[in-house]
């Protein structure tokens, strides 16, 4: 991959107790970009995805060797800012989970946390972000109402939003649309291909379709391993390994 | 850097948890190693084979058996009343009501106050019902199993929520009715779990200080019949500190190890047949 | 079968019904506001003031609760958010074993630390003589009694909080006190409200383990370190004299009322709390 890598996993292994998840894996995630790691379920995209913002310390008994850089520093050094880090790291996971607060203070919650007082720079910067994610016509009269009385896509939309406010350089998605019905998923698909231009993003998906219709970049998980990564043209129209053939064939899924 | 203040707090937090539990931690401990030490000083082969003399609580001779046998008499004997109103009453929960039926919110909650109720009331009121009659052993099981009802119910309760629905619908397809299904299919696989509430609501009578006071009264010696009043251990303890005599006291502590020694033990073996039950548990 | 729901409503019912009847006798006889109000318990020449009793439930109480809702807190979201699986699978069945202990037991370890302390140290500390058995001693013994369900109680809440929850805050960069307190503890306030309010309810009929460390003084609490009485001990003390005096058994029932009456609310508060509040926030 030719562009400069703002994310970068060296040797990576990844293990739940007796159970390796990740082996030796190593990768660059090109900037400004797309890319879309794909893979049967239990193949470890999404033990990679969580291994980027360090959630998966909060699991039990998980081992992580290797690396992972952030702009050259690895993450996961002793001395390493964690919660700096995520903060660089937006995550949107496939359920949509609203904090137990209003629609306002869910956005409000990141930048309140890192300092942000005024109530005029909240309201702005509420009103910025989830205009930014499409959901600010449909609740601008209900800033105030819990977070929880939105439709799934809605919440989904506010996820993405809670996300954007703390202005991370790298947007991770979980299999964000999974649990959203056609015309929420359409609606943040095409958020996501428009935010490709200000941010790295970095999905995980079974649905080959949505693959296809976003990625600039694939990367083909089994077992654990990558078994193929390239631009998603080539990708699709000319897979190297016969595995990744099996797999977008449907022959494994 | 704003950040480092937040750090700095999250470590403070995090003390401050750690100071909370550690109190805890001590306290309780304090609380079980002065029983143990002090009980265990005091304990004499006398005590737990031997009734009260006439000067006992004034320092004469003799030991709690008294209260330990009537102890366990009365706790077994409620634990059983118990039974007999708190099985059918979680059977009909779990087979005739759905989950989502408002009775059985309603029983539930019934249930909630009839636990909450102080046991010092129960005695009080029955002191009412039974007006004039001697305090005795019957009395005693009778107050302590209604006090016990809730108890036993609730942890049965939560043990027969386990049982999967699919095992109730094989039943029904085999042709049996519901009161078949409740008695003969439920309650067999409920066993290990009935085994492990009935404990605990044994553990709960034999503690009882308040209710029994007022309404198995006390006695020296071993109650021959349910008519008689009857000694228990929390009873007897109260009994003995409350003397100035510092050799009754220390049988008091005695006493007490005795019987957080049994609530212990039946507290672990309710423990185990629940851990039995739920190990054969298919898990949804 | 329905024999035994039956029972299950009627013990309730008939309770009111008996303490009810006395209560509303006594109250026909002597008006509400002197029984409840009344600050005068002579019984022999007729006076039947109940409030030094609620006063003194109330206050023990209440401090039993001070005492224990911040350290029950703690050890709950330890044990949920902190401790690790080895430290949880010792503690959490430690705290079940602990609920169970009979109420004498924790009297007995008020009367072997909780008095001589109140009597030595913390009453000279303050200038004040004390014989140990008084209204602090007593809330520090409810207290301990009350912490273990507590405990086991919130942590149930605060487990209940899904993981996705926690997992969504700190992708925005929180410390995992801001998710403690301004994500999961927001989330169990409902919860914890109830259990606080379901605890207190349990703790004002407590009766053995307060009367040992209390003593037995009727009259409106005055001092921390003096001594009182509750309800529940005007009922344990009153026991032997029942028969004395027809309206003095209405007092003693309308004391039982008091604390029937109580638990009730209580219960009912609390539920109310669990799923109106709940509702409420979501």
């Amino acid at each position: 991959m030719e562009k400069s890598a703002h994310l970068e996993a060296k040797n990576l292994s990844v293990s739940y107790g007796a159970n390796q998840a990740i082996s030796g894996l190593s990768l660059r995630i090109p900037d400004n970009s797309i890319t879309v790691i794909i893979g049967p379920s239990g193949c470890g995209k999404t033990t990679l995805l969580k291994s980027f913002n360090r959630l998966l310390d909060l699991g039990d008994n998980v081992q992580v060797t290797g690396e992972v850089l952030v702009d050259g520093e690895n993450i996961y050094s002793p001395t390493a800012d964690v919660p700096g880090l995520r903060k660089r790291m937006g995550l949107l996971a496939q359920r949509p989970c609203p904090l137990p607060m209003s629609i306002y203070d869910n956005v409000a919650f990141g930048p309140r946390l890192h300092g942000l007082r005024s109530k005029k720079d909240i309201d702005l910067l509420v009103r910025r972000e989830l205009a930014e994610a499409s959901l600010w016509d449909e609740v601008k009269d209900r800033l105030h109402e819990p977070a929880t009385r939105l439709s799934v896509g809605q919440q989904q939309r506010l996820c993405l939003a809670r996300g954007l406010a703390v202005r991370p350089e790298v947007i991770l998605g979980d299999e964000p649309t999974s649990a959203l019905d056609p015309v929420s998923s359409k609606k943040i698909e095409e958020k996501f291909l428009a935010l490709r231009s200000i941010y790295t993003i970095v999905l995980v998906t079974h649905i080959l379709r949505q693959a296809k219709r976003l990625a600039d970049y694939i990367v083909f998980m089994f077992n654990g391993r990558i078994v193929e990564h390239g631009p998603a043209k080539e990708f699709f129209e000319n897979p190297k390994e016969d595995l990744s053939r099996e797999y977008i064939s449907g022959v494994i899924s | 850097m704003n950040a480092r203040h937040r750090y700095k707090a999250d470590t403070l937090f995090h003390i401050l948890l750690n100071t909370g539990v550690v109190i805890f931690c001590i306290v309780f401990a304090t609380m079980i190693v002065t029983i143990t030490m002090k009980g265990s000083m005091h304990l004499t082969v006398e005590l737990v084979t031997q009734v009260p003399s006439d000067m006992y609580f004034n320092g004469g001779p003799g030991g709690v058996l008294n209260a330990i046998v009537g102890s366990i008499m009365l706790a077994t004997g409620a634990s059983i009343l118990a039974s007999t109103f708190a099985v059918p009453i979680v059977l009909y929960l779990r087979v005739y009501l759905g989950k989502r039926s408002f009775f059985a919110s309603a029983i539930r909650f019934l249930m909630d106050i009839l636990w909450g109720i102080p046991t010092i009331v129960y005695g009080a009121v029955s002191v009412i019902i039974l007006y004039g009659m001697k305090a005795s052993l019957l009395a005693g099981i009778v107050i302590v199993g209604i006090i016990e009802i809730p108890v036993l119910a609730r942890a049965l309760d939560e043990v027969a929520q386990l049982v999967p629905a699919e095992l109730l619908e094989a039943s029904y397809s085999l042709g049996a009715t519901r009161g078949q299904t409740a008695f003969k299919v439920l309650f067999r696989e409920l066993l290990p779990g009935f085994i492990s509430a009935f404990l605990l609501a044994f553990g709960r009578g034999i503690g009882d200080a308040a209710a029994v006071l007022l309404v198995a009264g006390f006695s020296d010696s071993i109650p021959g019949s349910l008519l008689e009043p009857a000694a228990t251990l929390p009873v007897s303890i109260f009994f003995q500190i409350q003397t100035p005599f510092p050799v009754v006291q220390e049988r008091a502590y005695a006493t007490g190890f005795v019987l957080m020694i049994i609530i212990l033990c039946v507290s672990l073996l309710s423990r185990l047949f629940y851990s039995r039950f739920s190990r054969y548990q298919v898990n949804k | 079968m329905i024999l035994s729901v039956v029972m299950v409503i009627l013990v309730p019912a008939l309770m009111l019904w008996i303490l009810g009847s006395s209560s509303a006798g006594l109250f026909a006889d002597k008006g509400f506001a002197a029984i409840v109000f009344g600050e005068t318990w002579k019984p022999l020449s007729g006076r039947f003031g109940l409030f030094p009793f609620i006063a003194g439930s109330t206050v023990v109480t209440l401090l039993a609760m001070a005492l224990a809702f911040p350290v029950s807190l703690c050890v709950a979201i330890y044990l949920s958010e902190y401790a690790s699986k080895r430290v949880t699978a010792i503690l959490r069945p430690l705290v079940d074993l602990l609920a169970g202990l009979p109420s004498v037991l924790y009297g007995m370890w008020g009367l072997l630390f909780v008095v001589p302390f109140i009597r030595d140290a913390a009453a000279p500390f303050f200038g004040l003589a004390s014989t140990g058995l008084s209204i602090i001693s007593a809330a520090m013994v409810l207290g301990l009694m009350v912490l273990p369900v507590l405990v086991q109680i919130c942590s149930e809440v605060f487990r209940s909080v899904p993981a996705a929850m926690r997992e969504a805050a700190f992708s925005l960069g929180a410390t995992k006190a801001e998710v403690v307190l301004r994500v999961v503890c927001k989330k169990s306030l409902a919860g914890i409200l109830a259990a606080n309010i379901l605890a207190f309810g349990r703790a004002f009929g407590e009766t053995i383990a307060v009367m040992m460390v209390l003593g037995f003084s009727v009259r409106v609490p005055d001092s921390l370190f003096g001594s009182g009485a509750t309800l529940p001990s005007l009922l344990a003390n009153a026991y032997g004299e029942m028969s004395s005096h027809p309206l003095y058994e209405k007092a003693l029932m309308t004391a039982a009322m008091i604390l029937l009456v109580v638990i009730i609310l209580f219960n009912g508060l609390s539920r109310f709390v669990m799923t109106r509040l709940r509702r409420g926030m979501e």
